[in-house]
C-alpha cells in the first residue's frame, strides 16, 4: 500500500517539480519562522529553572502608589523583619547593578564587567556549583571574593586562585571561591563581594530604597503575613516616625504624603517574565517583544498552511480521475484519506526538515539581531518540534484529504468534475484571509519603520554630537568633586576641548534618583534628581526658557537655587514658577530657572519631573559623579581624542582604561531594541508577501486551468484576448480588495495598541494603508493578467475534443 | 447470479426530472455473456452503473449473488462492489501516474492481498494477457489496445463474479478491438459472467443474449448465433 503510494507520490513530485517545491518552501518558512519565536521563548523561560532553592525565594517590590514599583528597598526592612517575624528563614541584600571595574593580580590589570555585590548568605540563594571553595565559606567576610571560572583564568591564568589578593575598587580581597556559570540566571556575576554590607551598615537608618532585597520564607503560605508585617513595619519606622518629627498627627501626615508605601511579594521562578522593575542586573523579558513575535510567527504559519490547503484542493481536480479508478477498484474513503494525509506528512516532513537547515542558517543572523546566544537545540525543544510537525499535518492534511475522497467516482471519470459550491467559497474565504494577512503586515512593518525612524530623528531636547561622556572611576581617599575641579582645568588646555562639566546622570543608560518634591501644601510629586555642575546645559545644548542657568557667580547657587524642567514647573500649578520655594531631599530650595524638557529615557517614556542642583549642595551627591562630559570641536577629532586618551592614562587613571562613549550615540541604544525590532518585521514582512503571491499565482494558475474548456469554446465564439483577461482576473482583484477591507481593521487597532506604549509616537499615517493597497493590487494584477494571457494563447482544438 | 425486479432511476436536477430506467426486470445467470444494446439516451449505461453498484436506484430491487444491494449502506456496497465486480470501460481509465504493474495490482492491495501473493497474480494474469513485456511501462506508452487488455487484467486479477463493460472496443481500431471481443469470448468460455453495453452489432455478436433497451425500457431480448469462419479468423491472425 504505501509503496503504491510513494510511487504516486514521487511521480507527481517529478512532473511538478516547480510547485512542490514553492509549496514546500512556503510551508518550511512558515515552519522556521515558528522555530526561531520557539528558541526565543525557550530561552526567556529557562532562566533559573536549574535552582533547587527558587520556589523558596520571593523578592521584595515597593509600590509607591500612582504606577510606581521599584524594585529597590531600604536597608531597615531586612534585619527589622527578621526580629519581628518567626516565619522568615532568611534574607539577603544585593546591588541591582553590575560595576565594570578594574581587577588587578600581581600588576596584571583586567577590566571586568558584571561585577556584583550582596550579602554572605548570596549563595544559598543562588547556589552555583564550586569549583573550589564551598558555598558556605566563599563569602564568609569583608574581604572575600568569589570569582567565575572565567574570570578566575584571565586573571590567574593556570595558577590556583583561592587565597591569593586581588586589588579591587581600592582594596585588597582574598579569593575565597570559584564558581561555575553553566545555566541561565537572573545574576551571573563574574565576580561578587560583599561591600554591599558597608552600604548597609552606612544607611541603616535611612529609608532611601537603593537595594534589592530577597527573602526565603519558612513556608510559602506565610507570604500574606509576611508582606503585613513589612507593611506594619514601614508605617511604624518611617510614617509615624517622621510624622512625630513633624509634629503633626499620622492622619495629617497621610494626607500629605498619600499613602504610605506598600510591599509587593514577587515569586522568585518567572519573576524574569513579569513586565515592570526587576531587581536583578541580568534584566528582565522584553514580554511584550516575545508575545508579538509568537503572534506574528503563528500568523506566518497559518498563511503558508493556508496556502498549502488551497493548493491541495485546487490541486484536487487534477487528482480526480485517479482518485475516481481507486475508489472503483475498491478503495475505502478512509484508505483514500489515508493516502492524501500520507502525502502530506511526507511533504511536510521536507518542509521541516528544510525549515531546520534555514533556521540553523540564519541563526546568527537572528541572534545579532535579538542580542541573544540561542542554539538549535534543547529536550523540551524537539517535544515542541514534534507537537508542530502533527498539528500541521492535521491541519494542512485532513481538509485536502476530506475533500478529494469526497469525489463520487462516476462523476469524475465522465469528466463531469462539476465543482461544489461549498469547496469555492471556502477556498476563496482563503484567498481573501491571505490577502487579509498580508495587508496587516505590509501596514503594520511600514508603521514600526516610521515609528522608528521618528525616534531616531526627533529633537531630543539636547545636542549630543560631539560631546563625550568619559568613565570617571573615584579613587579612594579624594572627593570626587576636587578631583574633577583639577582635572576640568587641565582638560581646557587640551586642543580641541571646547567645553567641560560633568553631571550625575548618563544619557542611554538607566541610571537615575528620585525623591520627592514638595510645594506648600501640594502633594509630594516624585522628580529625578539631576545633579549638575555650572555650564552643563551648554554643553549639552539644553535650553533654559525662563529665569537663568546656575553660575559660578552666585554664591548660593551651589547650595540651595535649584532649576526645575517643564514637567516639574507645571506641578507647582503656578503662573510663574520662578523665585517660588520648594522642599527636597529635607531642605527649602528656590527656584531660579526653567529648562526646556529633553528626553533622558528612551522615547516610550513620558519626560519626568526633573530638578537641576549643584553637586555640591547636597554632600552625598558627589560620590555619585562617574562621568566627566567633554565638548570637542568637530576637526581633528581622532587627534583630540589621542591627546586625551594620553592625558587621563597619565594623570586621571592609571588602572582604569580611558573609556568613553559620544552622547548620542549613548542614547541611540534606548532605540537600538526597536530598529532591531523594526527591521525583523520588514523580513516577515517580505516573507509573508512572498508566501501570499506565491500561493495567489499557484491557485490562479490551477483554477484557469480548470476553466480551459470554458475558455476554448468562448474563444470559437470569437471573444477576443482583452475581453477574456478581463473575465478571468475579475474575481481576483474584487478578492483583493476584500482582503485589504478584511485586513486593516486588525491593523489599525493592534497598531494604535503598540504606538500606545511610546510616550513620543507618531499618529497613524494614512500612507501605508494606501501603499498596501496599492502594493497588492499590483502584484495581483501583474501575476493574474500573466497567467491569464498565457491561458488565452492555448491551442482551442485540444480542449474541444476531449470528452 | 443478478436478479432485478422493477427497477426505476430518476435523475432530478432543480427543475426537471429524468426517467433514466422505468421499471426494469432482468435476470442474469452464472456463466452468461450478455449485451446491452440501444440508441443514446435508452438508460444503458445508467442500468450497467447501477448493476455495478456505482450508482443508486429510486426504487424497485437489484439482488447480486442473493443479496438485495438497493437500499445497502455505501460501505457495504463499495465492499460488495470490490469483492464481486470487475469493471472494463470505454476510455480504460487507467491511473497514468502508475506503471502497469501497479495499475493492475491496485484491486489486490485494496483486497488486502499479502505482497507476496500480489507479485505471482499479477505476473500471472500478465503473461495470459500478452503484456508481461509491458509491465514497467506507464499508460501513455501503450497502445489503445494494449491499455484495454492493462485494464481487462486489472478487471480480471481478483477473480470477479461478474465483469461489466462499458463499450470495451468503443476508443479501438478494428484490429484491436477484435483482439478484446476474441479476449472476452475467451473468458466466456473458461466460465466467467459477462455484461457488456455496446453500440456495435459487431461485439453484440460475440455474445449470448441481446437485450435491447429504449427510453429506459427494456424493448426485447434475443438469443444470438454465432457463424464463426475458422478458417478465416485463423488466417486473420
Amino acid at each position: 500500500m504505501l509503496k503504491n503510494w510513494t510511487n504516486i507520490f514521487i511521480y507527481h513530485i517529478r512532473n511538478n517539480k516547480f510547485f512542490t517545491a514553492l509549496n514546500v518552501l512556503g510551508l518550511s518558512i512558515g515552519i522556521a519562522g515558528l522555530i526561531f519565536s520557539i528558541l526565543y521563548w525557550n530561552e526567556e523561560h529557562s532562566y533559573d529553572q536549574w535552582n533547587p532553592e527558587k520556589d523558596k525565594i520571593f523578592l521584595v517590590l515597593n509600590d509607591l502608589g500612582g504606577g510606581n514599583v521599584w524594585a529597590v528597598n531600604s536597608a531597615i526592612s531586612g534585619p527589622t523583619l527578621k526580629t519581628a517575624t518567626s516565619d522568615l528563614q532568611e534574607y539577603c541584600y544585593f546591588t541591582t547593578d553590575y560595576a565594570r571595574e578594574t581587577m588587578q593580580y600581581n600588576g596584571k590589570i583586567e577590566v571586568v564587567d558584571k561585577i556584583f555585590s550582596a550579602q554572605g548568605n548570596f549563595f544559598s540563594f543562588f547556589p552555583f556549583e564550586f569549583v573550589k571553595g564551598s558555598r558556605k565559606s566563599a563569602l564568609h567576610d569583608r574581604n572575600s571574593i568569589a570569582i567565575s571560572e572565567q574570570t578566575a583564568s584571565r586573571l590567574f591564568k593556570n595558577e590556583n586562585p583561592m587565597g591569593k589578593q586581588v586589588k579591587y575598587a581600592e582594596k585588597l580581597f582574598v579569593v575565597r571561591g570559584i564558581y561555575r556559570l553553566n545555566e541561565k540566571s537572573s545574576v551571573m556575576p563574574a565576580a561578587v563581594t560583599t561591600i554591599i554590607e558597608e552600604d548597609l551598615e552606612k544607611n541603616k537608618e535611612s529609608w532611601g530604597f537603593n537595594y534589592g532585597l530577597m527573602l526565603k520564607l519558612k513556608r510559602q503560605s506565610d507570604t500574606t503575613a509576611v508582606i503585613k508585617k513589612l507593611n506594619e513595619i514601614y508605617v511604624e519606622n518611617n510614617y509615624k516616625k517622621q510624622a512625630k518629627e513633624e509634629g503633626i498627627t499620622y492622619e495629617a501626615y497621610l494626607k500629605q504624603y498619600g499613602e504610605p508605601t506598600k510591599a509587593l511579594f514577587l515569586p522568585f521562578p518567572g519573576s524574569r517574565l513579569v513586565p515592570g522593575n526587576f531587581p536583578f542586573p541580568e534584566g528582565n523579558t522584553n514580554v511584550r517583544f516575545l508575545r508579538i513575535l509568537m503572534g506574528l510567527s503563528i500568523l506566518i504559519l497559518l498563511l503558508s498552511i493556508v496556502n498549502y490547503i488551497n493548493l491541495a484542493t485546487a490541486n484536487a481536480v487534477k487528482r480526480a480521475k485517479e482518485v475516481g479508478v481507486r475508489k472503483i477498484v475498491g478503495a475505502t474513503k478512509g484508505q483514500i484519506i489515508a493516502q492524501f494525509v500520507f502525502e502530506t506528512t511526507l511533504i511536510t516532513l521536507f518542509s521541516l526538515l528544510l525549515a531546520l537547515v534555514i533556521v540553523e542558517l540564519s541563526l546568527p543572523f537572528y541572534n545579532s539581531l535579538l542580542n541573544k546566544n540561542l542554539i538549535l537545540e534543547g529536550s523540551q525543544f524537539y517535544v515542541q518540534l514534534i507537537f508542530i510537525f502533527i498539528i500541521v499535518i492535521l491541519v494542512s492534511g485532513v481538509f485536502p484529504a476530506i475533500y478529494v475522497s469526497n469525489f463520487e467516482p462516476l462523476k469524475v471519470l465522465k469528466g463531469n468534475f462539476s465543482r461544489s459550491k461549498n469547496g469555492i467559497w471556502l477556498r476563496n474565504g482563503m484567498l481573501v484571509l491571505q490577502f487579509a494577512i498580508a495587508t496587516f503586515f505590509i501596514i503594520g512593518s511600514f508603521i514600526v519603520y516610521q515609528q522608528v525612524h521618528y525616534m531616531a530623528n526627533k529633537d531630543l531636547g539636547f545636542k549630543g554630537a560631539q560631546v563625550m561622556d568619559i568613565s570617571f572611576k573615584p579613587k579612594k581617599g579624594k572627593k570626587q568633586f576636587e578631583r574633577y575641579k583639577t582635572i576640568r582645568q587641565e582638560l581646557l588646555k587640551i586642543k580641541g576641548v571646547e567645553a567641560v562639566s560633568a553631571g550625575v546622570f548618563s544619557f542611554g543608560t538607566n541610571v537615575n534618583s528620585w525623591s520627592g518634591m514638595h510645594y506648600k501644601d501640594d502633594k509630594e510629586v516624585i522628580t529625578q534628581q539631576m545633579a549638575i555642575d555650572f555650564g552643563i546645559f551648554d554643553v549639552l545644548g539644553i535650553k533654559v526658557i525662563k529665569g537663568r542657568d546656575l553660575s559660578s557667580q552666585f554664591a548660593s547657587d551651589t547650595l540651595s537655587n535649584v532649576l526645575l524642567n517643564e514637567t516639574a514647573a507645571k506641578t507647582l500649578m503656578e503662573k510663574d514658577p520662578l523665585n517660588k520655594e520648594i522642599v527636597w531631599g529635607g531642605r527649602k530650595l528656590k527656584v531660579v530657572g526653567i529648562v526646556k524638557d529633553f528626553n533622558y529615557f528612551g522615547l516610550e517614556n513620558r519626560i519626568a519631573p526633573m530638578i537641576f542642583l549643584h553637586i555640591t549642595s547636597f554632600e552625598w551627591m558627589q560620590k555619585d559623579l562617574r562621568n566627566i562630559s567633554v565638548k570637542i570641536a568637530s576637526q581633528h577629532m581622532p587627534e583630540t581624542i589621542a591627546a586625551l586618551d594620553k592625558f587621563w592614562k597619565t594623570k586621571v587613571d592609571t588602572e582604569y582604561p580611558f573609556e568613553y562613549n559620544f552622547v548620542d550615540k549613548n542614547f541611540a541604544r534606548t532605540y537600538k531594541d526597536y530598529q532591531n525590532q523594526s527591521k525583523l518585521f520588514s523580513l516577515l514582512n517580505c516573507i509573508v508577501i512572498l508566501i501570499a503571491v506565491f500561493g495567489l499565482f499557484a491557485l490562479a494558475s490551477f483554477s484557469m486551468e480548470r476553466r480551459l474548456r470554458e475558455i476554448a469554446i468562448r474563444k470559437t465564439l470569437g471573444a477576443d484576448t482583452n475581453v477574456l483577461l478581463q473575465d478571468l482576473s475579475k474575481q481576483y482583484v474584487i478578492f483583493c480588495a476584500i482582503g485589504f477591507a478584511v485586513g486593516i481593521i486588525p491593523a489599525y487597532l493592534l497598531l494604535q495598541k503598540w504606538l500606545e506604549d511610546f510616550a513620543f509616537r507618531i499618529d497613524i499615517p494614512v500612507l501605508p494603508f494606501l501603499l498596501a493597497l496599492v502594493l497588492l493590487m499590483f502584484l495581483t494584477l501583474t501575476i493574474v493578467l500573466a497567467k491569464a494571457y498565457q491561458v488565452t494563447k492555448i491551442d482551442v482544438l485540444k480542449y474541444l475534443k476531449y470528452e | 447470479m443478478i436478479n432485478i425486479k422493477k427497477l426505476s432511476k430518476i435523475f432530478r436536477t432543480e427543475e426537471v426530472e429524468t426517467n433514466a430506467l422505468s421499471e426494469i426486470t432482468l435476470t442474469i445467470n452464472q456463466g452468461d455473456f450478455v449485451s446491452i444494446m440501444g440508441p443514446s439516451g435508452s438508460g444503458k449505461s445508467t442500468l450497467l452503473n447501477i448493476i455495478g453498484l456505482l450508482d443508486s436506484a429510486s426504487g424497485g430491487s437489484y439482488e447480486l449473488l442473493g443479496q438485495e444491494m438497493i437500499g445497502l449502506k455505501e460501505q457495504l456496497k463499495s465492499k460488495a462492489r470490490k469483492e464481486n465486480i470487475g469493471f472494463i470501460f470505454q476510455n480504460f481509465n487507467l491511473i497514468d501516474e502508475l506503471s502497469v504493474y501497479d495499475n493492475i495490482e491496485l484491486p489486490l492491495i485494496y483486497n488486502n492481498v499479502p505482497s507476496s501473493d500480489r507479485k505471482k497474480k499479477v505476473g500471472d494474469i500478465a503473461t495470459i494477457l500478452g503484456i508481461s513485456h509491458r509491465l514497467k511501462h506507464y499508460p501513455q506508452q501503450l497502445s489503445g489496445g494494449q491499455q484495454q487488455r492493462v485494464a481487462v487484467a486489472r478487471a480480471l486479477i481478483n477473480n470477479p463474479a461478474i465483469i461489466l463493460a462499458d463499450e470495451p472496443t468503443g476508443n479501438l481500431d478494428s484490429k484491436n478491438g477484435n483482439e478484446v471481443m476474441e479476449l472476452l469470448t475467451d473468458l466466456h468460455a473458461s466460465g466467467a459472467t459477462i455484461l457488456m453495453v455496446t453500440h456495435s452489432d459487431y461485439d453484440a455478436s460475440f455474445s449470448q443474449r441481446t437485450i435491447l433497451m429504449k427510453d429506459g425500457m427494456i424493448l426485447s431480448e434475443k438469443t444470438n448465433n454465432r457463424n464463426v469462419d475458422v478458417f478465416a479468423a485463423n488466417l486473420n491472425n
